[in-house]
């Protein structure tokens, strides 16, 4: 349980927020590369931490990230014509660069000087991993792009995508880093199929709902393990990695953990009532093949809002025949399943009325380390950050270990060890 | 005209406002039967009195109303799956029983006792005249329940339906009892001279106070051979209200109506008919009122029972047939005419701003009624309509004599029951 305000706290991320300023000290995914593909190619409208902006790729091929207004008469640059190095605004003709940098400015007398004065609002953008990202916060305190595992892997060994989900961003990562849900709202059993012991639908996830949970800070965030009791003695473990300010690795795969394709997400806020789910997945030793990857990044989705086709205004397509006799919701996709689940706690989880257990010990830690962010940006500290990119080469682990493995062992294997 | 702080007192209906914890002394309609048709059918999504609740009805077939979101992190129960005597979340597979109690919590330690102190908040409810009741209300104040006469007749002479409307309750109960805008708003042939409405627009209105609100009667002056036409209403606090339809009907019936406060801005409409006598309903009645041809043609079962002609498409208004054969030009089925006019006034319609006359007696009657029921509860007393003195009271129509008072004509018919009478003076 949160109070009224400590909820506000780290739900709210506008301009002069302190969760809005402790998430401006990282770097933001803002769009897909594939997004603004061409140079010149049409620009595109982002919103991310309640701002609006407009992303669009220079004739140099250089990204730019400014603010969506024009600074003369507050007309959108997304309907600016991107060309010749620059996005003109198609109002009066004023043209920025990706600096900001008003290079023309054609209503007004040549001799004017005005255009030097003008500038536009203009985020550093780097073009990293398959996303645009954006670096939004004080110059001085810009740490190293992270060098998370999708990005350090040839455009062919990844998939990336992004949607919208219709909440805010913290239920988003709550039910990321949530590993109890997979044992119900994913892969739990309707009684005709449990209780029919010629269908033998035990899993690992599901023979034992209630795993023990254990929380270790490092040095991109947290990792936290769940352990379920598997046979022979072992455990089956489901590590995940919380890297700073919102990414997971989702447990999952089999054999050779070099070889193991990964898959995760990060949910960036658009406004508090709003969120993009960044997911992407990765294979270090290997092109991915066609249609390998996240199944979030298959769904069909309306193109211009970037909302998935099953959303709240269909119930998310759920089906209560198949609820009763062949899944746990009815609802199909397993993405489709999270963000319908967020999305139903409401825009803004109250977090004053909720009930936490012992398996919602990674969620307590988030917030924790969410809280002290802001706490310390409130008292004129600079917050923890992780500074170097190294620190984000961290995987996941899925396996089945011996009983006699510690949970410090265990966390070993996430780490993939600088290059 | 009312003060902003008096409007504001009487449309305010959600946890913790006057207006609220009036409503919550009362049973109140919560969803139709047939919404929940058998033992662990699909949940349903009720919206009451400023509160998200899911309805289901358990293997045993007993009805729950359980608090929208999972007391463990607030994930709807809409999704939940109804089997084995409750409704589990389908997030962590917390399950909940039709009183609260959480009866499994799988996602936590087999020795855990956490279960029994989680509860998920639940309203009692009951299953009368084709309706699910429930009360919000203090648990040792819950009164006895609303054995309207419309609820205790055998179903096939009765029919139940209900209607989102995108208003405030109150300008909704408003409308309702007003008898005076028939004779405007639903006229629905220009050319009818003969309709006992249309003779006499301006009519009066005549208010006797009871224990549960009160008893109303408009008047119609005819002709001096033909007498009166007077029709008997009464409104049941605090927001139902009954209607006579008898003198031109070939099946004499009563109906009514109930305004239930969803939210601020929304409220559901109860509609209700029933006929008197030993006759069920004709068929011609009861698809009228329920069939997929009738009633279900112009409203959406499946989108939160919303008018198809609404206020996206101003209602369907046809200014030719406006301009040539009705008032309005606004179809007349499933009282469209009364939601568009009543919705056009906003949300939350303005009473510091309005300009009431003689004929809307009955209005302000009704928003004294509700001021002092605030008062009486608040000073914790019990408001008037609280059951059982409006059990079996009818409203009648009928062309009466100029010199008799409807008062002492139709008194019987209206009480049922000599010497019985709620009427305060």
């Amino acid at each position: 349980m949160l109070s009224a305000q400590d909820n506000e706290m780290i739900t709210r991320t506008g301009p002069g927020t302190p969760m809005g300023e402790y998430l401006r000290r990282f770097w933001m995914p803002a769009l897909l590369s594939e997004e603004i593909a061409e140079p010149d190619s049409p620009p595109v409208r982002v919103k991310i931490l309640n701002e609006e902006l407009i992303a669009f790729r220079d004739t140099n091929g250089d990204v730019g990230i400014i603010d969506n207004f024009c600074p003369h008469r507050r007309a959108s640059l997304f309907f600016g014509r991107n060309e010749e190095c620059g996005l003109r605004c198609v109002y009066h003709g004023w043209k920025f660069d990706t600096k900001g940098d008003c290079v023309d400015m054609p209503s007004e007398p040549a001799e004017s000087n005005f255009k030097d004065k003008v500038k536009i609002k203009a985020y550093p953008a780097e073009d990293w991993g398959g996303y645009i990202w954006a670096y939004m916060g004080p110059a001085e305190s810009m740490p190293e792009l992270p060098e998370v595992g999708w990005a350090m892997v040839p455009e062919s060994h990844r998939k990336v995508s992004r949607r919208l989900q219709e909440n805010n961003f913290v239920q988003g990562i709550e039910g990321g880093i949530d590993s109890s849900h997979i044992s119900f709202l994913h892969f739990g059993l309707p009684p005709v199929i449990r209780d029919d012991p010629a269908k033998k639908a035990q899993t690992l996830s599901n023979t034992d709902t209630a795993p023990h949970f254990i929380v270790k800070n490092t040095d991109y965030g947290f990792v936290y393990g769940a352990n379920r009791e598997a046979e022979n003695d072992s455990y089956y473990w489901r590590l995940t990695p919380f890297m700073l300010p919102f990414f997971t690795v989702i447990p999952g795969g089999s054999g050779n953990p070099d070889e193991r394709t990964y898959s995760g997400h990060g949910w960036v806020p658009a406004d508090d009532e709003n969120c993009w789910m960044f997911t992407y997945s990765w294979n270090a030793s290997r092109p991915l093949n066609e249609g390998e990857g996240h199944g979030a990044s298959f769904l069909e989705k309306e193109p211009r809002t970037m909302r998935a086709t099953m959303n709240k205004d269909n119930d998310y397509g759920i089906d209560r025949e198949v609820q009763r006799t062949k899944t746990f919701t009815g609802i199909e996709a397993i993405s489709v399943q999270d963000s319908g689940i967020q999305e139903s706690m409401g825009p803004i989880c109250d977090r004053t009325k909720e009930h936490l257990g012992t398996s919602d010990s990674a969620v307590i830690a988030m917030r924790r380390m969410y809280l002290q962010g802001c706490r310390d940006l409130l008292e004129g500290k600079e917050p923890f950050v992780p500074q170097k990119g190294s620190a984000y080469r961290v995987r996941s682990v899925a396996d089945v270990m011996d009983r006699s493995v510690t949970f410090e062992e265990t966390t070993e294997k996430v780490a993939v060890g600088a290059a | 005209m009312l003060t902003k702080e008096q409007n504001e007192l009487i449309q305010m209906t959600g946890p913790g406002t006057k207006m609220g914890d009036v409503m919550r002394r009362y049973w109140t309609p919560a969803l139709l039967s047939w919404e929940l048709p058998e033992p662990d059918c699909s949940p349903v999504r009720v919206k009451l009195l400023g509160e998200e609740l899911i309805a289901f009805k358990d293997t045993d077939g007993k009805i729950g109303l359980v608090d929208n979101y999972c007391p463990h992190r607030r994930a709807s129960l809409f999704f939940g799956r109804n089997e084995e005597c409750g409704l589990r979340c389908v997030y962590h597979g917390w399950k909940f029983d039709v009183d609260g109690n959480c009866v499994d919590m799988p996602s936590e330690p087999a020795e855990s006792n956490f279960k029994d102190k989680v509860k998920v908040t639940a309203y009692p409810c009951l299953d009368m005249g084709g309706v699910v009741w429930t009360y919000m209300g203090p648990p040792e104040k819950q009164p006895q329940p609303p054995m309207f006469e419309w609820t205790q007749v055998a179903e096939t002479h009765r029919s139940v339906t209900k209607v989102l409307q995108e208003s405030n309750w109150s300008q909704a109960l408003e409308g309702g009892i007003d008898s005076i805008h028939a004779s405007w708003l639903h006229n629905n042939d220009l050319s009818d001279k003969v309709k006992l409405e249309s003779r006499s627009p301006s009519s009066s209105i005549e208010v006797e106070l009871t224990d549960y609100g009160y008893n109303y009667g408009s008047v119609r002056p005819l002709s001096q051979d033909e007498g009166n036409f007077v029709r008997a209403y009464h409104y049941i606090m605090p927001y139902t209200q009954i209607r006579p339809n008898q003198v031109r009907s070939e099946s004499p019936s009563i109906s009514g109506h109930m305004w239930v406060p969803m939210d601020n801005e929304n409220c559901m409409v109860f509609n209700w008919t029933y006929t008197l006598g030993q006759a069920p309903m004709t068929e011609k009645q009861k698809t009228r009122s329920e069939g997929v041809d009738g009633f279900y043609k112009w409203v959406d079962a499946t989108k939160g029972f919303r008018s198809i002609l609404n206020m996206d498409n101003d209602y369907g208004i046809d200014r030719e047939v406006q301009r040539t054969k009705t008032f309005t030009g606004i179809e007349g089925a499933t009282n469209l005419q009364d939601r568009a006019i009543q919705e056009s006034m906003g949300f939350l319609y303005d009473r510091t701003k309005e300009h009431l006359a003689t004929t809307d007696r009955a209005i302000i009657m009704a928003r004294q009624l509700l001021v002092q029921a605030a008062r009486t509860v608040e000073d914790g007393g019990t408001p008037p309509g609280v059951a059982p003195t409006y059990y079996g009271i009818r409203a009648i129509e009928k062309v009466l004599p100029s010199d008799v008072r409807w008062q002492d004509a139709l008194h019987d018919e209206i009480f049922e029951g000599e010497g019985y009478s709620p009427v305060v003076s």
